[in-house]
C-alpha cells in the first residue's frame, strides 16, 4: 500500500495536557475506500484524534497527514473532509434549512440544491420553522450527518454519530454511510461506542486504549481471529492432528503452542471429535467452544474491564 | 472573505435579536426627540439645533452598542460550540476572526446610519428648525454633530475591535461583556486616578496613556468642534486600538483550543 492511497495517516501522534497524555505516539492510516471504525473506552483518544484531523486542536508531537498534505498545506485539503465530532452544534435560533444556508455560503457552496438534498439525505426535509434549539437529540444527529455531506466529502469523519437516533434511524444512517462508500467512494472514520453497528459496516479497525493505537487490522482479519472454533488441549498435538485428518476427514484445524489444537469443523457435534481422540489414544485433557464478537475482542484486547 | 461575510449577515438578519435591539435604541431616541415636542408645548421652544446637539454628550452609547453588535454577530459561538463546524471545514482562523469583525463593523456602522437618519429626520419633522435666541442654526449644530461623529467613528470601530477580542478571548458572553466594559469604561478611570496619586514622570505617562483610550479621547472632540489636529489624533488612538486589539484576538485565537 503506497502512501498515496492513504487519505489520513498519522505518525507518532502525540497531544498531552499538562503531564496528562491524551495522545502518546499514535501511528494509524485510513486508506481510500476505507470504512474505519475506531474503537476504545471513554478517554481512550479517539475523540481528541478526530479533533486534530479536523484542525480544532494542534498536536504537541509526532505528524499527521490528510491527502499526502501535512502542517499548512493540511488546511486547504480539510474542505474535502465533512466531519461530525461529538454533540452536532448549530445556531439555536436557525432552522434546519437556515442553518445548512449559512454554512453553503460560508463555503462557498454554489446552488441551493446542495441544501435540499443535505435535507433529504437526512430526512429533515419536514422541520419546517422548528428552531434547532427544540430538535431532539436524534434530529441534531441527523442535521450533524446533513452538514457533514453537503459539501460531498472525499473523507468523513464521524464521532459517535448514531447517539441518539432509534432504531429506523440507525438503519437508515447505516445505509446511508455505506452507498456513500460504494457509490462515491467516500472514505470514512466512524468511533461508536455501538460495537454491533461498528462490526456491521467497518471494513478495518483501529484499537484505542490509554492514548495509544494497540492493534489495527482489516475486518477480514478480525473475522478470522473471532471465527468460533472447539479448543481442545490434549497430550499429543500432532497425534490428535492426524487423527483429525484421518478419522474426521477434516483439515479445518490449527495445531497451536501447548499441545492445543483449534478446531474448526465438529461445532454441532463435538462428542464426535472427543470420542475420535479417545478411541485413537489421545488424552483430552480439556475441551471448550471459543469465539467472539467484536466486543469480546475489544475487551480481550485491553485485558478484560469495562465498556468499550 | 466576502463568502463569510454574506454567510454573518444571512445569521445576523435571521435573528431576531437584531431588529429588537435597533427597535429598542430607536424608541429610546424617538422617547428623547419627543421629551422635547413635549417641552415646546408648554414653555420654551427648543429648535432642531439644541435638540441634536445632545448627540455629543450621548457619545458612550456608541461604545454600548459596539457590545450589542458584536455579540448579535459572534452569536455566542463558544457557548453553542459552532466554531467547530467552520475549523473543521478548513477556513482559515484569520478569515473567521476577521470576517466576524468585518461584519461586526458593518452592523454597527448601519445601527449608526439608521439611527442618526431616524433622530435628524424625527427632530427636523416634530421641532421647529428656527427658536429663540442661544440656540445654534440647524447649519452650525450640524457641522458640530458631524465633527463628533467624525472624531467618534474611528474610536468606535476601535472599540468594537476591543470587543471582537474579548468574545474571541473568553468563552462566554456575560465574561467577554464584563472584560469589554473593563477596558473601555473602566481602565481609563484607574489609570487617570493612579496618574493623579502618583507624582512625578510616572504619573504623567499614567495620565499620558489614559488619554489614548478611546472614552477620553471622544469626550475631548466636543470641547474642540474644528479642531483638525485633535481629529487626526482620534483617528490614531482609533486605528492604533484596531490593529492591537485585532493582532492580540488573533494571535490567542490561532493558540486556542477549538471544544
Amino acid at each position: 500500500m503506497t502512501e498515496h492511497t492513504a487519505v489520513m495517516a498519522t505518525y507518532g501522534l502525540q497531544k498531552a495536557y499538562g503531564s496528562c497524555k491524551a495522545l502518546d505516539g499514535v501511528n494509524m492510516m485510513v486508506r481510500r475506500g476505507d470504512i474505519y471504525g475506531l474503537v476504545g473506552r471513554n478517554g481512550a483518544g479517539k475523540t481528541t484524534l478526530m479533533r486534530m484531523v479536523t484542525g480544532q486542536s494542534q498536536p504537541t508531537g509526532g505528524e499527521l497527514e490528510l491527502f499526502g498534505a501535512s502542517g499548512k498545506n493540511m488546511r486547504p485539503q480539510r474542505a474535502r473532509t465533512g466531519a461530525m465530532i461529538e454533540i452536532p452544534s448549530f445556531s439555536p435560533f436557525l432552522t434546519a434549512r437556515e442553518n445548512l444556508e449559512y454554512y453553503r455560503l460560508q463555503r462557498g457552496i454554489p446552488g441551493r440544491d446542495s441544501v435540499d438534498e443535505a435535507l433529504e439525505l437526512a430526512s429533515l426535509t419536514g422541520t419546517g420553522s422548528k428552531k434547532f434549539k427544540a430538535f431532539s437529540l436524534g434530529m441534531k444527529q441527523r442535521l450533524g450527518l446533513a452538514l457533514a455531506l453537503m459539501n460531498h466529502p472525499d473523507f468523513l469523519i464521524l464521532d459517535e454519530p448514531i447517539n441518539g437516533l432509534d432504531p429506523e434511524g440507525v438503519a437508515e444512517f447505516r445505509q446511508i454511510l455505506r452507498q456513500l462508500n460504494r457509490e462515491r467512494q467516500t472514505t470514512i472514520l466512524i468511533s461508536s461506542h455501538i460495537l454491533s453497528e461498528l462490526s456491521s459496516i467497518a471494513t478495518r479497525y483501529g484499537f484505542m486504549e490509554q492514548g495509544r493505537l494497540i492493534e489495527e487490522i482489516s475486518a477480514e482479519a478480525l473475522h478470522d481471529k473471532c471465527r468460533t472454533c472447539l479448543r481442545l488441549e490434549v497430550d499429543d498435538a500432532s497425534k490428535a492432528a492426524a487423527v483429525l485428518q484421518s478419522q474426521l476427514g477434516t483439515d479445518k484445524f490449527e495445531v497451536l503452542p501447548g499441545n492445543v489444537v483449534q478446531l474448526y469443523d465438529c461445532l454441532d457435534d463435538p462428542k464426535r471429535a472427543s470420542y475420535a481422540l479417545a478411541q485413537n489414544g489421545v488424552a483430552l485433557l480439556a475441551m471448550e467452544q471459543k469465539g467472539a464478537d467484536l466486543e469480546a475482542y475489544f475487551l480481550n484486547l485491553i485485558g478484560g474491564g469495562s465498556h468499550a | 472573505m466576502l463568502n463569510y461575510i454574506r454567510a454573518e449577515f444571512y445569521k445576523v438578519l435571521h435573528r431576531p435579536y437584531t431588529y429588537i435591539t435597533l427597535a429598542v435604541l430607536l424608541a429610546l431616541e424617538g422617547l428623547f426627540a419627543s421629551m422635547f415636542a413635549f417641552h415646546n408645548a408648554h414653555s420654551l421652544v427648543t429648535p432642531f439645533g439644541g435638540a441634536i446637539l445632545p448627540i455629543v454628550e450621548l457619545g458612550t452609547i456608541g461604545f454600548c452598542v459596539c457590545l450589542l453588535t458584536g455579540d448579535i454577530v459572534f452569536a455566542a459561538q463558544y457557548k453553542n460550540s459552532t466554531l467547530k463546524n467552520e475549523v473543521s471545514f478548513g477556513l482559515s482562523r484569520a478569515r473567521i476572526y476577521l470576517g466576524k469583525l468585518i461584519t461586526q463593523t458593518l452592523l454597527s456602522i448601519v445601527y449608526l446610519v439608521v439611527m442618526m437618519a431616524f433622530f435628524l429626520g424625527l427632530c427636523a419633522v416634530i421641532l421647529p428648525m428656527e427658536g429663540g435666541a442661544g440656540f445654534y442654526s440647524p447649519g452650525e449644530a450640524l457641522t458640530i454633530v458631524g465633527y463628533f461623529l467624525a472624531a467618534g467613528l474611528p474610536l468606535w470601530v476601535g472599540a468594537q475591535a476591543a470587543m471582537c477580542m474579548c468574545l474571541f478571548l473568553t468563552n462566554g458572553e456575560m465574561s467577554s461583556s464584563f472584560l469589554y466594559a473593563g477596558l473601555v469604561f473602566v481602565l481609563d478611570n484607574v489609570l487617570q486616578i493612579m496618574g493623579l496619586l502618583v507624582r512625578g514622570r510616572a504619573g504623567d505617562v499614567l495620565l499620558k496613556i489614559c488619554q489614548s483610550f478611546p472614552r477620553p479621547m471622544l469626550d475631548g472632540a466636543k470641547a474642540v468642534v474644528g479642531d483638525w489636529g485633535y481629529l487626526g489624533k482620534a483617528w490614531t488612538v482609533g486605528v492604533f486600538w484596531l490593529v492591537a486589539c485585532t493582532a492580540f484576538g488573533l494571535y490567542c485565537f490561532h493558540k486556542k483550543e477549538i471544544k
